[in-house]
């Protein structure tokens, strides 16, 4: 009895709330709650149906005077207080630090050991400003140590191991390249842009613990270094290397490695290693030309040595075709051209044998060595 | 709304994922639902029966459960990329949820656009676009135009005309 006045009670209230259009959408889910918990399943469907009139959206013709209004208001609003406040991803009430950790190792497949992959993502500037906080409430830091230990002796690891296996892999893929050339390459690869690119892509950013915010660049390339000194430490050098070989050069893919490497004079640098292997001097010829009186002009040169092709390319003055066609003979010589081999990489690259103590011929010692040794035909003017 | 304001794109590969190994672009997906409301009645069933198989299969997204009172479910995916995607589950079957969760999973985080292309490289030809120099003899570009060498016609054998005069002859 008490429960049938009850639900007759609620399809009253039902019924008025679609006269009153401006009924509470909380108050409609509180009674529908009432109904699902203490009604009998009889009367289920029929209230139900009354509910989803709450969620429907009649389709309306008109405009309501008052959102115009309304809408004007909250966009002066925010006109006047700002921009939002630029969070970090650890104010959310969705965070777990631990998860989140648990989960950065296994997205990358490795098994870090847990303490030293915290460590990783430790910055500088956190231990100072948590000293700094300490200081502030007047603890006393001699009594209560804080036991935390920034990234900066891991990042040191880590980058010592990168540098010198990316030089090591890349002298064994490209043997003839020229020791400035790798130099140039692994330049670029191990840029703070670069890092912190690889660094957001494998998921660092958000466990980073600094002060600043956003995370700067500089602090996102330490941390990946750190994960790669982490990894040393913990599971030696050969996996390190694997995590270098899989997350740091594939990022020369893609890239023209020969643009990466500025040479100054093309042509010198091609007489002198010419000289060297025994071949006759380069010489430049005219091979074709197009539009010389236009805007769009273009001679194609060709470089010769002993009447023997070396290599040609285009350009919109003699000159610069002529230093184009030079740059494309050092590409051939250091066997980087476009259709060299791709960089052994993946499953592929776990077989891959290095000679990790050889070193490149170095340009600088080729130029050297030609214009101080007495030579007949020496010309000074291109070097 | 004009074509040319519809963004389009290039086929993307970030981070160059997969040369190496692969990393599985969605770092954590929230699943926001109402405890009490029948509109959030899949996604409850959903993360009875079908959210720790999930879980179990893929340890590297993280996933949270955000209950909040009355109001409809939705899913949040963030990616590596910083991106998040929300989508509403309203009236979507668990069979429906574990399927967008899925599609979440495979995403690499970039804006879903029209493609350009199916496929792109940085490198078309490796062994250099052509050019109408390409295959040009050399000799030409010193010969001075007009010249009766280049100008005569080019024989490229037995012509239709010089078959009919041979059979003329031979009769």
């Amino acid at each position: 009895m008490k429960m049938g006045l009850q639900i007759s009670k609620i399809r009253h209230r039902l019924l008025t709330f679609n006269k009153k259009r401006d009924f509470n959408v909380k108050m409609a889910a509180s009674i529908l709650k009432n109904i699902v918990f203490t009604s009998t399943r009889s009367i289920l469907p029929k209230t139900l149906r009354i509910s989803t009139c709450i969620h429907h959206k009649v389709p309306k013709r008109n405009y309501d005077q008052y959102r115009m209004r309304y809408l004007k208001e909250m966009y002066q609003k925010r006109l006047d207080v700002g921009p939002e406040k630029q969070r970090r991803r650890s104010e959310w009430i969705n965070w777990n630090y631990d998860a989140e950790i648990y989960a950065f190792g296994q997205r990358l497949g490795e098994d870090f050991n847990e303490s030293t992959l915290r460590q990783a993502f430790i910055n500088r500037s956190y231990v100072e400003g948590e000293r700094k906080k300490r200081a502030e409430l007047g603890i006393d830091i001699n009594a209560v140590p804080l036991q935390l230990e920034d990234n900066t002796q891991l990042a040191d690891d880590g980058f010592a191991l990168m540098s010198s296996y990316v030089k090591v892999y890349l002298r064994n893929i490209y043997p003839y390249m020229f020791e400035e050339g790798i130099s140039a390459v692994h330049d670029y690869l191990t840029t703070d842009k670069m890092l912190a690119h690889i660094a957001k892509h494998i998921g660092c950013e958000d466990l980073i613990l600094s002060e600043e915010i956003p995370v700067m660049e500089s602090t996102l390339s330490t941390a990946f270094k750190a994960v790669i000194g982490a990894l040393f430490n913990d599971k030696g050098q050969e996996q390190a290397e694997r995590f270098v070989r899989d997350f740091v050069l594939p990022q020369l893919i893609e890239e023209d490695i020969n643009q990466l490497w500025h040479i100054v004079n093309p042509m010198g640098l091609l007489k002198a290693m010419l000289s060297l292997s025994g071949k006759g001097e380069p010489e430049p010829r005219l091979l074709w030309k197009s539009g010389i009186n236009t805007i769009m002009s273009l001679y194609w040169v060709g470089i010769y040595s002993d009447k023997e092709f070396i290599a040609k390319s285009p350009g919109e003055t003699v000159l610069i075709a002529e230093e184009m066609a030079a740059r494309e003979a050092i590409k051939k010589i250091m066997k980087t051209d476009d259709s060299r081999a791709p960089l052994v990489l993946g499953n592929a690259a776990e077989n891959l044998m290095l000679d990790y103590n050889r070193v490149n011929l170095s340009a600088e010692d080729i130029i050297r060595k030609y214009y101080e040794s007495p030579h007949p035909q020496k010309d000074f003017s291109t070097s | 709304m004009a074509n040319s304001a519809i963004p389009r794109d290039f086929l993307k590969n970030v981070l160059q994922n997969g040369m190496g190994r692969y990393v599985c672009q969605l770092q954590r997906i929230t699943f926001r639902f109402c405890k009490s409301h029948p509109g959030s009645r899949h996604m409850r069933d959903f993360v009875e029966n079908h959210l720790l198989d999930f879980t179990k299969k893929n340890p590297g997204v993280v996933v949270y459960l955000q209950p909040r009172r009355h109001r409809p479910p939705s899913i949040v995916a963030e990616f590596l990329n910083g991106r998040r995607e929300t989508m509403e589950m309203i009236g979507k079957e668990p069979g429906e949820i574990c399927k967008w969760t899925e599609h979440m999973r495979g995403r690499s985080g970039v804006q879903i656009v029209n493609m350009i292309r199916n496929n792109h490289t940085e490198t078309p030809s490796t062994q250099g676009i052509w050019h109408p120099f390409m295959f040009r003899d050399s000799t030409t570009a010193l010969a001075k135009f007009p010249s009766s060498q280049y100008s005569a016609v080019k024989q490229t054998g037995k012509t239709a005309t010089d078959f009919i005069l041979e059979e003329v002859k031979k009769k």
